[in-house]
């Protein structure tokens, strides 16, 4: 990695997007190489190795979504940000099961664009594949089969809600960082949601009853007061 | 008036049906096969004809129905478009201006104040895009059904509009009774019930004044549990009543204020979702105020 300027790769379709992204992504820092489909992104990708690719997904000759699955079958572990065009559920599950490492939905404030870069930065390991990326996610006796939705404590089957199911799998892919309760409102509903902060923490004390975590003395989930929760434990991904 | 429109068709064969029932009774009794085969297959006959004419009418009235049904589809698309069209031309009329400005005007301050100005608009952009979005994913999306508690949800409402800047400080009562205790609960999505409420009193709470009451309370009547906003503010006039439930309607007291027009039309769907019931009741004049009710089925 290019210590002083990381090499960032957009690619979406819509000149005034790029336009208007790249001079404010070289503004905070970032060196931006801008294409505007999947095809010459999927050749920037190789030539240049950036250190994270933004991909939209509807784009002309290939677009995002085939162009991430072709760049991690060609082995590029490249951290990848989808922007997707419809906040539906399935539209969202669907980024993150090709491996991209975060999503962000049209239309989107361009520092929220910043600070999801910087954190996908943060978490990536030059190389390997992400935690985003993996089907099954481990830490300690708990398990997580993000293909077949289900979550596992010692060998047995935790019954989970579908949205209790969402933000595990968010707090698991995201180990080790702070996330707030908007963030998480975000995650299982895809859309703003007037943040009744009891909505997020009626979900995490099932999640917590269920993986008999302790909230005074947490194995897994953290609460960090007046700002969120942590997931702890380290988690490994498999396949 | 049933009768009236069914007589002239039906009644020469009701009377033929009347005529071979007396001439089978008349066959039965002298005892006369021929006569007793005859009239029967006279009834049956006029049977046949009475079903097949019923049948016609049936399928004349059901495609009556359903042209008016498409109509109906119809004319909602079109005030559905006429509306959004509307309510997209103002903010970008508004972002327009503003990006003159900003490339004409000289002056530092005037140059932030279209800033301000474009900010605002794409604001308002961006909210009605969001609810937009809410009203498509509802129509998919399977909702959970949980037992809910209503006294806590009312007081996740009350906390979450605190933020609102309509808020101020303002009170809002909470009114529940103690009696069946604990209040009984209602089977549906949370999350989206909150929404639903929350949209009501952040309604409340806009289209009133600093010195009028809000109150939010809940009601059971064995069957249903009622969840009623109530304010005391100018109330709604009659004339927008019955369409202030529609997809981006604007009441003529609503034009001013901001909000994306979906807010309503939101919470009727997600208590459409849970099989319930909403309503509005609102006087301009003594004894004044508006009151939604929220109508949910016991499990």
């Amino acid at each position: 990695m290019s210590l002083d300027r990381p090499t960032i790769l957009l690619a979406d379709d819509d000149p005034t997007i790029a336009d208007s992204l790249a001079p404010f992504l070289e503004r905070a820092g970032f060196h931006v190489l801008v294409v505007s489909d999947g095809m010459s992104a999927l050749e920037k990708a190789q030539a240049h190795h950036p250190e994270l690719i933004i991909l939209d997904v509807l784009m002309p000759r290939m677009d995002g979504r085939e162009t991430l699955r072709r760049l991690r079958k060609i082995n590029i572990w490249t951290p990848t940000i989808l922007l997707t065009q419809v906040g539906e559920a399935s539209e969202r599950a669907l980024a993150l099961e090709e491996g991209a490492d975060d999503y962000l939905n049209k239309p989107f404030d361009p520092h929220e664009l910043l600070a999801r870069i910087r954190a996908v930065l943060r978490r990536a390991r030059p190389g390997e594949r992400s935690l985003s990326a993996a089907w099954l996610l481990t830490a300690h006796d708990l398990s997580l089969d993000r293909r077949a939705r289900r979550a596992s404590l010692a060998g047995k089957v935790l019954e989970l809600t579908p949205k209790a199911f969402a933000v595990l799998e968010h707090l698991m892919t995201h180990p080790d960082e702070a996330v707030t309760r908007e963030r998480l409102l975000d995650v299982v509903w895809g859309w703003e949601y007037p943040a009744g902060t009891r909505t997020v923490d009626t979900r995490m004390a099932e999640l917590r009853r269920a993986l008999n975590d302790d909230p005074t003395e947490p194995r897994f989930i953290e609460t960090i007061p007046g700002e969120g929760y942590r997931f702890i434990a380290p988690v490994r991904g498999e396949g | 008036m049933l009768a009236q429109l069914l007589l002239p068709t039906i009644f020469p064969i009701l009377s033929s049906v009347d005529f071979g029932t007396a001439a089978f009774v008349f066959g039965m009794t002298i005892r006369n096969p021929a006569v007793v085969a005859f009239s029967f297959g006279f009834i049956i006959t006029a049977f046949i004809i009475l079903i097949y004419y019923w049948d016609r009418r049936r399928i004349a009235q059901t495609q009556t129905m359903y042209a008016d049904y498409l109509q109906e589809v119809g004319d909602r698309r079109r005030n559905f478009l006429r509306r959004l069209d509307h309510e997209i031309k103002n903010p970008l009329t508004g972002l327009r201006a503003a990006l003159v400005n900003l490339t004409e005007e000289k002056t530092e301050e005037e140059r932030d104040r279209a800033v301000m100005n474009a900010k605002r608009a794409v604001e308002r952009l961006t909210r009605l895009l969001t609810d937009l979005r809410k009203l498509s994913d509802l129509e998919e999306r399977a909702i959970e059904r949980f037992p809910v508690n209503v006294p806590e949800l009312l007081d996740d409402v009350v906390t979450a509009v605190r933020i609102l800047p309509a808020h101020e400080k303002r009170d809002i009562h909470v009114l529940i009774p103690k009696v069946p205790s604990p209040f009984p609960t209602i089977t549906g999505d949370r999350d989206l019930l909150l929404l639903a409420v929350y949209n009501l009193v952040e309604n409340a709470l806009k289209f009133t004044s600093a010195d009028d009451s809000i109150e939010v309370r809940a009601l059971e009547d064995g069957r249903s549990i009622v969840i009623e906003v109530a304010d005391s503010g100018t109330g709604i006039p009659s004339d927008d009543l019955s369409k202030i439930f529609e997809e981006l309607y604007r009441g003529s007291n609503a034009r001013g204020t901001e909000g994306s027009g979906l807010g309503l039309a939101l919470v009727h769907r997600i208590v459409t979702l849970h099989h319930g019931g909403v309503g509005v009741r609102s006087s301009q004049v003594e004894p004044r105020g508006t009151v939604f009710t929220v109508r949910l089925p016991r499990r």
